[in-house]
């Protein structure tokens, strides 16, 4: 698994690749995951169940991403992916320059590729365009692609021009063995309402600030708990100074994930005013909590729940009003522990993993071909951008084979297979056994 | 008594084994490679050129001649040999380990780790921008970093494990003596003979 995205950074994108390698581990397969170096978390880690993670030294630049040198990570790249006897890569977010880099070294080293996209991204902004640009290159050669909904589907076959028949869903899941509702069940004397999310513009934040004040003031016994930190809290610090509200509308500031549980269950509705979602983890882990949703419909969103655990709203202050209003009047019918069960039972990150693994198995069967064959497929991709690419994919093979002169891959080690921890654990009891039988 | 060494061997560096009077000796050795000294030689005359074409030339210093050395420079450090001839440990029962490093010069650097302040050897995995690879090192007590054993060689994991084989069993018997005799008798160093004298 290769990305800018993982831990101790924490996001959906990081908690995607981790519980999906943990159950991969589970399904006896061996998963490497190879990502950036953060602050002092530099080298070789093992995390839960003995995965591996290589925190490769090169430093983020920008927004947690590695500077892009499209030939440097070359040489990292295939000393993992020989050493470790990899034989699919796995690269997740099309924002992770990383992952852009691994997947292009993968496929002119021969190795089979797969992409999960977990972001909507537009296509009229200059960002936009340089990205779709960017995707475009990445799938024009890739064996197989995931996205996390419907909708993203669509959005990346639109952006990258990759045949659809190529591209799966598979949807993103949650711990419902974290994520669980209070044993107790809330009073409904006061309705308490929680957001926790990036204080940022493309979730919605500035929504907040238009939708909280009007709630507060068309339902006296609503509270507002609101965690997260970002660039508009000093907005929704604001609003409160300027309505009075600093006794109904609680600020919890950057709450870590491990809180993220013990502050939902305290809420009877989670609002979330994203205007762009591929998937949203969120409302799945309140949902699992128990708690109603209220979200705007946009992505994939209404892909997520099933319509009596979410009030959609179009993003919009009045219509977001009218959408807490509806969920107020569903809430006495709502039972937490019911809504966790349901949960439990339409997503799980064992059925992801499987799921995937169809995905791998159907990468590891297609055909493999070599460079000539594929340049054409860049050609594709533009006029001038198509002829760019297919130098840049010239010069990355001439460099992976005066690599291979340098360094033959007979030459690098192979690191010695110990499994995942929980069978050495089996092994070592089992062995245990036989010498107290002895 | 001398035993005769065991060796292993791949293209830059030889391994050695050697038992002398009860001491083991591990030897890990950079072969001369007539290529590499080759390369080295192109790089300090690339180097040498480019500083008394800057020199010699009429126009003086500007930024393009700095550039032009430097550039030689970095070339002439990375084709350059290592100064290192060999680096070894030598396990002293009961003592230590004493990790040496001989240059091509002849001299040599010793560093001596008595067996008390040795915690535990670990092959470690190290990453770096462009490559990856094994080393040998040494936790300490009451040391914040660790000690690598071969501090400017890297030879390949198949001669590192016969060495980490030999310290754990160092280790083991020093742990084992131990056990047999918790408090020795004439010990100069323990707290007991310090407070007497």
């Amino acid at each position: 698994m290769v990305s800018d995205f993982f831990f101790p950074n924490f996001g959906g994108v990081e908690s995607h690749i981790y519980y999906l390698s943990q159950c991969l581990l589970k399904l006896g397969h061996k998963v490497v995951v190879m990502t950036h170096a953060y602050g002092n978390r530099s080298g070789v880690r093992y995390v839960t169940n003995g995965l591996k993670v290589y925190y490769v030294p090169w430093r983020p630049f920008l927004m947690q991403n590695t500077l892009p040198t499209l030939f440097l990570t070359l040489p990292i790249v295939r000393t993992i992916i020989i050493r470790e006897k990899i034989s699919v890569v796995h690269g997740h977010q099309a924002f992770s320059t990383l992952c852009h880099e691994a997947l292009m070294h993968a496929r002119t080293m021969g190795y089979k590729v797969v992409f999960t996209d977990h972001s909507l991204y537009g296509f009229a902004d200059a960002g936009s365009i340089h990205m779709n640009k960017v995707l475009q290159f990445t799938l024009a050669d890739i064996d197989q692609a995931i996205c996390v909904s419907h909708t993203s589907k669509e959005n990346t076959v639109l952006r990258s021009g990759i045949a659809p028949e190529k591209v799966f869903m598979v949807p993103n899941a949650v711990d419902t063995a974290m994520f669980t509702p209070s044993p107790k069940r809330l009073s409904c004397d006061e309705i308490v309402i929680v957001v926790i999310s990036r204080l940022v513009y493309r979730k919605g934040a500035d929504l907040l600030v238009e939708v909280i004040p009007e709630v507060c003031r068309l339902f006296p016994k609503v509270r507002f708990i609101i965690g997260g930190d970002g660039p508009k809290r000093v907005r929704l610090e604001e609003m409160r100074e300027k309505f009075s509200l600093q006794d109904r509308v609680e600020m919890l500031g950057a709450v870590p994930h491990a809180q993220v549980r013990s502050r939902l269950i305290s809420g009877h509705i989670f609002l979330n005013s994203s205007l762009t979602e591929a998937f949203c983890i969120a409302i799945l882990e309140a949902a699992s909590c128990g708690l109603l949703t209220v979200s705007t419909r946009v992505g994939g969103v209404p892909e997520v729940l099933p319509d009596d655990m979410i009030v959609l709203a179009e993003p919009a202050p009045e219509d977001m009003v009218r959408a807490v209003k509806k969920a107020i009047d569903m809430i006495p019918g709502i039972d937490p522990q019911v809504m966790h069960l349901r949960m439990k039972k339409l997503y799980s990150w064992d059925d992801v993993a499987k799921r995937t693994e169809i995905v791998y198995d159907r990468a590891m069967q297609s055909s493999t071909t070599n460079l000539l064959d594929r340049l054409p497929r860049y050609l594709t991709c533009g006029s001038w951008a198509g002829k760019l690419f297919c130098i840049v994919m010239i010069i990355n093979y001439l460099l992976w084979r005066l690599l291979e002169f340098l360094q033959p891959a007979e030459d690098i080690e192979v690191v010695p297979d110990i499994g995942p921890l929980h069978a050495q654990i089996q092994r070592d009891d089992l062995c245990e056994a036989q010498e107290n039988q002895i | 008594m001398e035993q005769p060494a065991l060796g292993i061997s791949d293209g830059i560096y030889a391994y050695k084994h050697l038992c002398e009077g009860g001491i083991d000796i591990h030897e890990i050795v950079v072969k001369k490679s007539s290529f590499r000294i080759l390369l080295y030689y192109i790089g300090t005359i690339c180097l040498l050129a480019t500083v008394c074409r800057t020199l010699l030339s009429k126009e003086g210093l500007y930024l393009s001649s700095l550039w032009s050395i430097s550039f030689a420079g970095i070339i002439a450090k990375c084709l350059r040999c290592d100064p290192v001839k060999k680096e070894s440990l030598v396990i002293m029962p009961t003592f230590g380990v004493q990790l040496e490093q001989h240059f091509w010069s002849g001299r040599v650097r010793r560093k001596f780790v008595p067996i008390g302040k040795i915690l535990k050897q670990v092959l470690n995995e190290c990453v770096t921008p462009v490559t990856c690879y094994w080393s040998l090192a040494l936790l300490l007590r009451d040391e914040y970093e660790l000690m690598l054993v071969f501090m400017k060689l890297r030879p390949p994991a198949k001669m590192l494990v016969p060495i980490w084989n030999a310290l754990c069993a160092f280790k083991n018997s020093d742990s084992t003596r131990r056990l047999a005799d918790p408090h020795p008798k004439d010990s100069a160093c323990s707290p007991e003979s310090k407070l007497k004298t």
